[in-house]
């Protein structure tokens, strides 16, 4: 199926000249990069790096916060998210995020997942079940979940929790995933589901990962961005940046020299 | 299955409609909040203003004399806070003089000697009690501890100290049993349970690193609680010192009941007296003429600021130990 | 031998000083246990069915307390219906729109304020508030009271519940574009609702013994009365009255009256520590 469509190579989110402050300490340094459409960009870098404050930006999930401020432009599908007139709901609709440590809501698993479908449509009952089952399939959870729909989110395994949450941003239909370290947390095999899991999503969505595991970013991604102290040191396909980094840092890094 | 690209469309031009009604509802709810946040500063203003505006008539006639007035006379219609006053200081201080000491050594007690399957339910007891409503406290100091008080203990007092010199005064009979003594005595009861409440929980924000350092030293447990424990809460026990004098000197129910309405001062501390609240709740709803009324909320409003100053100041000491507690742990 | 004998006085001093923290415990606590026992004593001996049956009588005559306790019953749940959601929305707005705002730091303080200030200058307040523009006394004017009580509790505790709510779930609600308001109501809400019940179970053990600031709103009526415009019996000013009259039969139900609000009062906070316990093992 991969194999049918034809290679797209079109920018679905593009980072220009960005720029990010937490108060007056600067996070992100004049960044620039493309996302490219259905393919799967993964951030590296030793922690403090600016990895994951970039991935905030994208959705403007930062906004939560009094006195951070990004400059410069993220443009999703041609337009400038960080727009004042860029309404933050309908963004993040479009834009989702899963986040390092699992976060399901204190509801059944059932309403985890209708919750966000009901935000934006008004489905018929068995519409949305059929939606909740199909999100549910896509995160390769329904097996296991399917006899306990009723049952609390909370009562999941943590690797289970985070597909939920990965099913619960599948199921809004958004164009883009942001995962932010999503297995961090993780046992190794919940990690292996995890990252075969993104793997399937690709196809059908942008998706961005940021992960302090090297493998994990050879093994997922199509792209890597390498972050240093805020700034971006390296971008290119995953596999030229892993085996012939142009950066003299990066190569360090990646071969674990530090970080 | 659903069709993906199809839906992905259709919901293209939902989210459009439902962001709409979002904003709206989400500007709704934020003003609902506010208004109700507001309606707490608006109560308290509401207090003050009332206060104010009902005192005004007693205050404008005796100036600022009212306040160290002794006189209280509705049959000549002329008023003086000082009675009151006076009662109200003497009871809470000397309830305080009781309760503080006591109520940090049960919460010494409670956090470094009770065995500890013991200290929770002790802990939880104590709890439990500091929420039982003072006119519990006032019906049993009326019907049990006064008639005891007057035939046991008043009489032992009066004579032991029937020499010494400065305690003969302050404790001079007849045993009436209800009086000063009493009241401020049923008041350190009442709020003994909350000291102890609330210095244990501040003991438990000491770290237990800093605690397991003085005793690797080979400090003994009373060292570990004068060098460590109480200099690095100190502002906690204070503060919540501070705020059981607020409840002390606005307390009602504990001390209308024994404290005797007489509202004059005498040297005894046996005698009866008065408090402000207790004056407020025994002569409110028969007091006749405006003046009278009036000097009641004007003593009540004495009692608001009085009370403010005292909470606020505890409030300040606790927010300062909790933004320290906050950053140790940072 | 000098550091032995310097050691064995601060072994002296600390025996002594934790006897004496000991002795404290000892005094305090036998004082609470004779309260509670003398209580549990009186009360028992007072205690007959006819109390929930027959309404407070004229000295000398049997009787019992249905009307002071309905009264306190309805005036409490009307405070509660009145006092909660506000409470519960202005802890709302402190803990999620007004975190680091100045006017949520003066309300912050204002409301703790409230939270400790003497109940009676409530009374005072409602009374010029209600009941001189009314005319007359009410079991209303009592509810308002019982009602600016509650309010500081409810907002606090809210407050502290939904601080306690870790930021992680705002983030993933507001993540698939979800708005502010509807995060709050669907999603903090209901991982503080233990919480928040809590408070509203602390709220109302604090109203129902509170009897000063009914002693001139509701008042007292010596009747069963329904009727909120007019003044009403409830236990607490009941207990007071009774206590303070020379009868020995309006004694013997001030005792039993005031087991009766303990009771409830412990019952509802030792509630209130069961749904604490409750939070976070959902």
């Amino acid at each position: 199926m991969n194999d049918m469509r034809p290679v797209t190579t079109a920018v679905r989110v593009d980072v220009r000249n960005l720029s990010f402050f937490y108060g007056r300490t600067q996070a992100l340094n004049n960044i620039s990069l493309p996302l490219y459409d259905r393919k799967v960009t993964a951030f590296i870098g030793p922690s403090g790096c600016g990895k994951s404050t970039l991935l905030r930006v994208m959705n403007r999930i930062y906004e939560l916060y009094p006195n951070q401020r990004a400059e410069g432009e993220v443009l999703v599908d041609g337009e400038n998210i960080l727009g004042p007139k860029q309404d933050l709901n309908l963004l993040r609709s479009k834009v989702g995020m899963v986040f390092q440590k699992p976060t399901p809501f204190p509801m059944t698993i059932f309403d985890n997942i209708a919750f966000g479908i009901n935000l934006y449509e008004k489905l018929p009952r068995s519409e949305l079940s059929d939606r909740v089952e199909h999100a549910l399939k896509r995160a390769a959870l329904w097996d296991e979940v399917k006899e306990k729909l009723r049952e609390s989110g909370l009562s999941l395994s943590g690797g289970q929790q985070q597909r939920l949450c990965i099913a619960r941003t599948v199921a809004t239909m958004p164009e883009v995933i942001l995962l932010d370290e999503p297995a961090s947390a993780l046992d190794p095999i919940s990690t292996a589901k995890i990252e075969e899991l993104i793997d399937e999503l690709s196809n059908d969505y942008t998706i961005a990962i940021v992960t302090h595991n090297m493998q994990q970013a050879s093994r997922v991604s199509d792209y890597t961005a390498f972050m240093f102290l805020g700034e971006l040191v390296e971008f290119g396909e995953t596999e030229k940046v892993f085996t012939a980094p142009a950066n003299k840092r990066t190569e360090e890094y990646i071969t674990g020299r530090f970080g | 299955m659903v069709d993906l690209a199809l839906s992905e469309q259709l919901a293209g031009t939902e989210r459009i409609t439902a962001v709409r009604r979002f904003g709206r509802s989400d500007a709704r709810f934020r003003n609902l909040t506010y208004a109700a946040a507001l309606l707490v500063f608006l109560i308290f203003v509401g207090i003050i203003t009332s206060l104010a505006a009902g005192a005004w008539p007693a205050l404008k006639t005796f100036g600022p004399a009212f306040f160290i007035r002794l006189e209280w006379n509705p049959v000549t219609d002329q008023y003086g806070a000082l009675g009151p006053i006076y009662g109200t200081v003497v009871t809470s201080a000397l309830a305080m003089l009781v309760a503080v000491p006591v109520g940090i050594g049960i919460a010494i007690f409670l956090t470094e000697i009770c065995p500890r399957s013991l200290r929770r339910p002790i802990g939880i007891a104590i709890e439990l009690l500091a929420g039982i409503p003072s006119i519990i406290y006032g019906i049993w100091g009326l019907f049990v501890f006064v008639p005891f008080f007057q035939r046991h203990i008043e009489p032992a007092i009066i004579d032991l100290f029937a020499d010494v010199p400065v305690l003969r005064d302050l404790f001079a009979g007849p045993p009436y049993g209800i009086g000063v003594f009493a009241a401020a005595m049923i008041l350190s009861i009442m709020i003994l349970p909350f000291i102890t409440a609330v210095t244990r929980d501040v003991f438990e924000t000491v770290p237990s690193v800093l605690k397991e350092s003085a005793y690797a030293l080979g400090s003994t447990t009373w060292e570990v609680m004068t060098h460590v424990v109480l200099p690095f809460s100190r502002a906690g026990v204070v503060g919540g010192a501070m705020l059981a004098l607020g409840r002390a000197l606005g307390e009602t129910m504990a001390v209308t009941f024994v404290i005797g309405n007489a509202h004059n001062i005498q040297e005894s501390l046996l005698a009866p007296g008065t408090s402000i609240s207790a004056a407020i709740a025994n002569e409110f709803t028969e007091a006749v003429g405006t003046l009278y009324t009036s000097s009641l909320i004007a003593i009540g409003l004495t009692l608001f600021v009085v009370t403010f100053l005292v909470l606020a100041s505890a409030q300040l000491m606790l927010r300062r130990l909790e933004q320290r507690a906050g950053g140790v742990s940072a | 031998m000098k550091n032995m004998g310097r050691y064995r006085g601060r072994r002296i001093r600390n025996r002594f000083f934790l006897s004496l923290s000991v002795l404290a415990a000892g005094f305090g606590l036998v004082w609470l246990a004779l309260i509670l026992g003398d209580l549990v004593w009186e009360g028992a001996a007072a205690f007959k069915p006819t109390l929930f049956t027959m309404s407070t009588p004229a000295p000398g005559f049997d009787g019992g307390l249905a009307n002071a306790i309905f009264g306190s019953v309805l005036m409490s749940a009307l405070a509660v219906l009145v006092g909660t959601p506000i409470g519960i929305l202005a802890g709302t707005y402190l803990a999620e729109y007004g975190r680091h705002s100045r006017t949520a730091a003066v309300i912050r303080f204002v409301n703790d304020i409230l939270l400790s200030a003497p109940s009676i200058l409530i009374g005072l307040f409602i009374y010029e508030l209600f009941v001189v523009t009314m005319g007359h006394f009410s079991g209303l004017a009592g509810a308002a009271a019982l009602a600016v009580l509650v309010v500081p509790v409810v907002t606090r505790t809210t407050e502290n519940m939904l601080l306690l709510v870790p930021n992680t779930l705002r983030e993933a609600a507001a993540a698939l574009g979800t708005p502010r308001s509807f995060v709050i109501r669907a999603v903090t809400w209901r991982a503080a609702r233990a919480g928040i019940i809590t408070g509203i179970l602390l709220a109302v053990a604090r109203i129902s013994g509170e009897t000063a600031p009914l002693l001139f709103t509701a008042l007292n009526n010596q009747f069963w009365s329904t009727d909120v415009m007019q003044p009403i019996a409830n236990l607490p000013v009941v207990i007071f009255q009774f206590a303070m009259s020379p009868y020995e039969l309006w004694h013997e139900l001030a005792w039993a009256g005031a087991l009766l609000v303990t009771a409830a009062v412990l019952l509802l906070s030792i509630l209130a520590r069961v749904y604490e316990g409750k939070r976070g093992l959902r």
